[in-house]
């Protein structure tokens, strides 16, 4: 009601224009993705198509190659000629160790160096923020040569903590600022009640804290299942996650639908990320409005 | 049986001195406030008290344990902080009950315990909702109750009623009494509010940067303050404090002159006297001096001079009428008289 009564005292140019840029905009950010989804159901010869781009929505390749205007082809290529399910449960793997893993860490550090009066806290933390600032790659170039020689390369493990460490020094900061932002009395009057400092995060901190903490994990949670340049530089072609795995099928253009694997695996890829934006938005919303948090 | 007791106590951050040498026997069942402006030490001494900050010297006993090295939780002691620290995630009910649930009280009492408290401070209506939707003096009671609710050895209560507006603050300074004389434990009481100090307590100790400058019974300080600084800081107005000289029990300055006051006292000193001690006179008076201010407060009028440099307040008959500039004259009752050393501010005691 009260929204209608707003729109209607704005001229009708201004409306024109509010909506004009909005599907402007909504176009521009989803085309890529609904294009590419529309994609993965035709073959390479429409999608990639030399005549026509027309072709690549009408798909006259894709009638004549199998009879239908779609097909799964591509998935079923990516999937199981190629083992796609593989990098899957690898990205599973990878994601969640290094989820749990930064978390654990950077709760109990974060919330440390929160309420440490210490000036060494200040040093730490910038420390991590000098650590984090730089390109990940120049981290990983400096790896290759100590873990081949400890024979671990190419295994999860390794990647795992490679990620945790670049990982940390963001999960510390973010945790760190949440912490910082929940009034110290809120430790001191469990204290009193009873707790020891332990009990008190556990049962008063955390609790409070859990928008933070979903906000952070999935920041984690986003940063090793996109990883590139440490999962592509530190794992043996068997044990790929996800983004290495797409860059390799796009990597061997001389067979035929090989391309379309990947165009069908980066589909794949990007779904459960609509899933958890969609679960998680509250939380992140309220996360990312922190300092919402008052005794 | 909760005497508090705190030998020597002494707390520093680097070279600054938050609390110095701070000795003190607290009685059981007394009701103590730590009185002075912010930043003498007095929430610092709590939280020593509470295991909040650390001692750097001295010893703390709570009843005839040593605590100086015992974590808050094992201090069987509860506070009130000045911002409640209420779990926000947690209902009223849930609050109340947080220090019975980790103390591990049977399971069975919870229900009786947390409605007993919560009628003692009238919060039944209120037990389901969250903190955040509670108004500031529902959140204070709500921190009470939680408080209350484990019947500890000692109370310790952190300015508690300075979040709250000035008529909820009477009324809740009245319920924190009757819950003392109800409940009868050791409460330690911090304010920087001297009428909260001089209503609540058994015994008041006034500090200031982080020295004892007083205890004594609300009237005691009120009645034989130990420095000028006790006799600005107790009572409303503040003690009137004026410079001059003292010879043969004559007390002399610009625009004032007492007699009658001790013999044994010479050179210079600082007198002080209270606004209600004054009276008007016809001729002959103490002070003569034009008036520099009229404040009509209700039941009194408050006129004030400038006297030996100094503004002084008296307090006059409601019906006292007088303009800016008019000349009065006020006569003070010698007995009513203090004496400070005028260098180091201590009370010279006399015999009158």
């Amino acid at each position: 009601m009260s929204d209608t009564a707003v729109s209607q005292r704005r001229p009708l140019g201004l409306n024109i224009i509010i909506i004009g840029f909005l599907v402007v905009w909504v176009v521009l950010a989803a085309f890529p993705f609904l294009w590419t989804v529309w994609g993965s159901f035709k073959v390479e010869p429409d999608f990639f198509s030399r005549q026509n781009w027309i072709n690549a929505i009408t798909g006259p390749f894709t009638q004549r190659q199998t009879g239908s205007a779609f097909t799964g082809d591509g998935y079923y290529g990516a999937w199981v000629t190629r083992e796609f399910w593989r990098a899957v449960a690898n990205t599973a793997i990878v994601t969640v160790s290094v989820t749990v893993i930064s978390l654990t860490l950077g709760t109990l550090g974060g919330y440390a160096l929160a309420r440490s009066g210490q000036r060494y806290a200040f040093w730490i933390l910038i420390a991590a923020l000098v650590f984090r600032a730089m390109p990940h790659i120049t981290l990983v170039s400096g790896y290759l040569l100590p873990f081949f020689e400890l024979n671990i390369w190419g295994v999860l493990p390794t990647s795992i903590i490679v990620l945790v460490a670049i990982n940390q020094p963001f999960t510390l900061w973010m945790l760190h600022s949440f912490f910082l932002s929940i009034p110290k009395d809120l430790d001191e009057s469990a204290m009193v009640d009873g707790c020891s400092r332990f009990e008190a995060f556990r049962r008063v901190i955390i609790p409070v804290m859990w928008p933070g903490v979903v906000t952070t994990g999935l920041f984690s949670f986003l940063l090793a299942y996109n990883d590139f340049a440490v999962t592509s530089m530190l794992l043996s072609s068997d044990n790929q996650t996800m983004v290495p795995k797409i860059s390799s099928f796009l990597g061997s253009v001389q067979e035929q639908g090989n391309v379309m694997f990947a165009v069908a695996a980066v589909v794949s890829a990007t779904v459960p990320l609509f899933i958890l934006v969609l679960f998680f938005q509250r939380q992140i919303v309220s996360g990312l409005t922190a300092g919402a948090v008052k005794g | 049986m909760a005497q508090i007791r705190l030998k020597n106590v002494s707390k520093r951050w680097n070279n600054f001195i938050g609390v110095d040498n701070f000795n003190l026997d607290i009685a059981d069942q007394e009701f103590l406030v730590l009185l002075g402006p912010s930043g003498c030490g007095k929430t610092t001494t709590m939280r020593m008290i509470a295991g909040l900050e650390d001692i750097t010297e001295g010893e703390i006993w709570i009843g005839d344990r040593l605590v100086n090295k015992l974590e808050p939780k094992d201090r069987d002691i509860s506070m009130v902080f000045q911002s409640y620290g209420l779990y926000p995630n947690m209902t009223v009910y849930e609050n109340i009950r947080f220090p019975l649930k980790v103390r591990k009280v049977p399971a069975g009492q919870h229900h009786e315990r947390v409605m007993a408290a919560s009628k003692m401070v009238e919060l039944d209506d209120f037990l389901q909702r969250r903190p955040a939707a509670l108004s500031g003096g529902q959140r204070q009671r709500v921190a009470l109750a939680r408080a209350i609710v484990r019947e500890p050895n000692a109370f310790l209560m952190d300015e508690p009623l300075s979040n709250l507006d000035a008529k909820l603050r009477v009324s809740t300074r009245a319920q924190i009494k009757n819950l003392h004389h109800t409940l009868k434990r050791t409460t330690i009481y911090v304010t920087h509010d001297q009428i909260e100090a001089m209503t609540l307590a058994d015994r008041v100790v006034v500090m200031s940067k982080g020295l004892i400058q007083q205890v004594g019974t609300p009237m005691e300080i009120y009645d034989r303050p130990a420095n000028t600084f006790v006799a600005s800081f107790i009572g409303s107005p503040a003690m009137n404090l004026v410079h001059g000289e003292i010879h043969n029990g004559v007390f002399t300055g610009d625009h004032i002159r007492v007699d009658g006051l001790s013999t044994q006292v010479n050179g210079p000193v600082t007198l002080g006297f209270r606004a209600e001690d004054a009276v008007l006179a016809d001729s002959n008076a103490h002070i003569e001096a034009p008036i520099y201010s009229v404040e009509l407060l209700g039941e009194a009028t408050m006129i004030s001079m400038r006297v030996a440099g100094e503004l002084v307040s008296i307090k006059v008959g409601k019906d006292y009428r007088a303009e800016i500039g008019d000349v009065v004259r006020v006569n003070i009752a010698p007995s009513a008289c203090h004496l400070f050393d005028r260098s180091t501010g201590q009370r010279i005691a006399t015999a009158g």
